[in-house]
């Protein structure tokens, strides 16, 4: 379980600085499957980071199953956009999730079994041999996933990684990682700024106001059955309701 | 093969026509040895103006044609007399880049990673990297004579402020994510130092490595003229004392060769080796 709270984030100094999170308050359970939803500059990133310990909180306290979160930690691990950035680039397929089982100090003979499985599981068996740079991008985030699963997390951060991909690809990847999930009972947490996105995956959406001092305004409970079909009436009013929180707040910032 | 033009005319005409495979046989020969046949077309076409140039144009005795340098080359070489000095220049070369190179990338990895010691060293080194290896020519011979020493000294001094500023670069610049990503999935901080930083500080360590390596080859030669009884600098030297113009051409041609020869055999090594760290510098 994720506790965060009273999370405040200043950046900067604390009496001139900008202030990214502006109380946050959070709970997700284990096996949860939580999206932060915001536009652009609401600090869902922010929070995201925190979550990994990549930064430290300003005041409040985060938890993971009772204990503060301080520093990165492989129980929790960060999915990012750039899977190009993420990935070392100087590995094959095979060798960076290889990475991963070395770090994590994985017994040697176990590595080409997990290698194999977690390859497989991202149907990435065919490029093993291939560089990063010559994956495409939905196979480098396919190869991300492999590598993150690959340590056993407990919680994957999510930090909107299909949002550089194009529709077709995005829904594929949408379809993937629900089902990994279901499998794997990790708990997610996803950052998006698209709504349908959001519908599509979470268990819960947390929408986050404009910043600064960003909070959660609202929290969305999706009890649709998956796969959904966001064409269903429930999940277009779901949309529409969630489209009027966010555009109401864009309107009093402006 | 046919002349160039000649090719490209065939090659317009019938590039992918079955009915001309000659042509596109010839075509195709001509992509893939473009850049070679180019290449040896320069080095004619260079040499064949010198030829002329110097016959009919220049003194011959102040710039001597390529064919008088070739024919002064033969006695040297079959005597042995310019492998000596190739050797003995290459010798010195060698030690100090490799000396060079190996401590400031120690140095430049420890200053990347602790910033505390950057602060305290950069500004020293940002008033030292100013002295040429030609200005510290005259103090090195002071402090290590004219032997082997002072050769090190200075090629070890001018590889070295190259290659560590590189180096310090490469570390500093190596992707955040890259380093978060590792550090998530359980690295220690020693581990995503040696395992994520150094490899991704490679590019930019090999870059000053080239421009350090050149650099050697042009400092070495004012050294040897200086402060030298033996090496290319010297038989430049000794040849320019005894107005042998001919001996300075050959020694000339000499140098250029052994840059050139050097430049590609450190990026044959560098692409065998280092390949994989390489190619990847457009990704992200």
């Amino acid at each position: 379980m994720l506790r965060v709270s009273g999370v405040r984030k200043v950046f900067g100094t604390a009496d001139d600085g900008y202030v990214a999170l502006g109380g946050i308050d959070l709970e997700v359970s284990t096996g949860e499957f939580v999206c932060l939803l915001g536009p652009s500059g609401c600090g869902k990133s922010t929070l995201l980071n925190i979550l990994a310990g990549f930064d430290a909180v300003s005041a409040g306290a985060v938890e993971f199953d009772g204990a503060p979160i301080r520093r990165a930690g492989r129980d929790r691990v960060m999915f990012f956009q750039d899977a190009g950035a993420a990935l070392l680039p100087w590995l094959t397929a095979e060798e960076n999730v290889r990475f991963a089982l070395r770090v994590r100090k994985v017994p040697k003979d176990q590595w080409p079994a997990i290698i194999g499985r977690y390859l497989a599981m991202v149907d990435l068996t065919a490029h093993r041999q291939k560089f990063p740079a010559q994956l495409s991008g939905g196979m480098r985030q396919r190869l991300q996933i492999a590598r993150a699963l690959a340590v056993e997390p407990k919680v994957l951060l999510m930090d909107e990684p299909f949002a550089a991909l194009d529709a077709l690809t995005r829904r594929r990847m949408h379809a993937f990682l629900l089902d990994i999930w279901q499998r794997t009972q990790t708990t997610v947490v996803f950052v998006t700024h698209d709504i349908s996105e959001a519908i599509a995956l979470a268990d819960r959406i947390c929408v986050m106001s404009v910043g600064p001092g960003s909070v959660i305004t609202e929290v969305v409970r999706v009890d649709l059955p998956r796969p959904r079909d966001l064409t269903d009436p429930r999940a277009a009013g779901l949309f529409k309701d969630i489209e009027a929180l966010l555009s109401r707040d864009l309107a009093e910032v402006a | 093969m046919p002349p160039a033009s000649e090719t490209v005319r065939l090659k317009r005409q019938g590039a992918g026509s079955p009915s001309l495979p000659l042509a596109v046989h010839l075509a195709s020969t001509w992509q893939r040895f473009r850049g070679l046949l180019l290449f040896i077309a320069s080095i004619v076409i260079g040499f064949a103006s010198w030829q002329i140039l110097s016959t009919f144009i220049f003194n011959p005795f102040l710039i001597p044609p390529p064919l008088v340098v070739f024919k002064t080359a033969i006695p040297m070489i079959q005597s042995g007399e310019i492998l000596r000095d190739v050797a003995i220049s290459l010798s010195r070369v060698s030690v100090g880049f490799i000396g060079g190179s190996a401590v400031a990338i120690v140095l430049g990895v420890m200053l990347g990673r602790v910033r505390l010691l950057n602060e305290l060293l950069d500004p020293i080194i940002e008033l030292l990297r100013y002295l040429s290896p030609t200005a510290m020519i005259p103090i090195a011979v002071i402090w290590f004579g004219i032997g082997e020493m002072s050769k090190y000294f200075l090629i070890f001094w001018g590889t070295f402020f190259i290659v560590l500023i590189n180096t310090v670069a490469g570390v500093w610049r190596a992707p955040v994510i890259r380093q978060r990503a590792a550090e998530c999935l359980g690295a220690s901080r020693l581990q995503i130092f040696v395992l994520v930083v150094i490899p991704s500080a490679a590019p930019y360590i090999v870059t000053g490595m080239r421009i350090a390596m050149a650099s050697s080859f042009m400092s070495i030669i004012p050294a040897e003229i200086l402060a030298a009884d033996s090496g290319i600098g010297f038989l430049l030297q000794n040849s320019s004392m005894l107005l042998q113009t001919n001996r300075i051409f050959v020694a000339l041609l000499t140098i250029c060769l052994l840059g050139f020869i050097f430049d590609r055999v450190f990026r044959i090594i560098v692409d065998r080796m280092l390949s994989r760290y390489m190619s990847y510098v457009a990704l992200t």
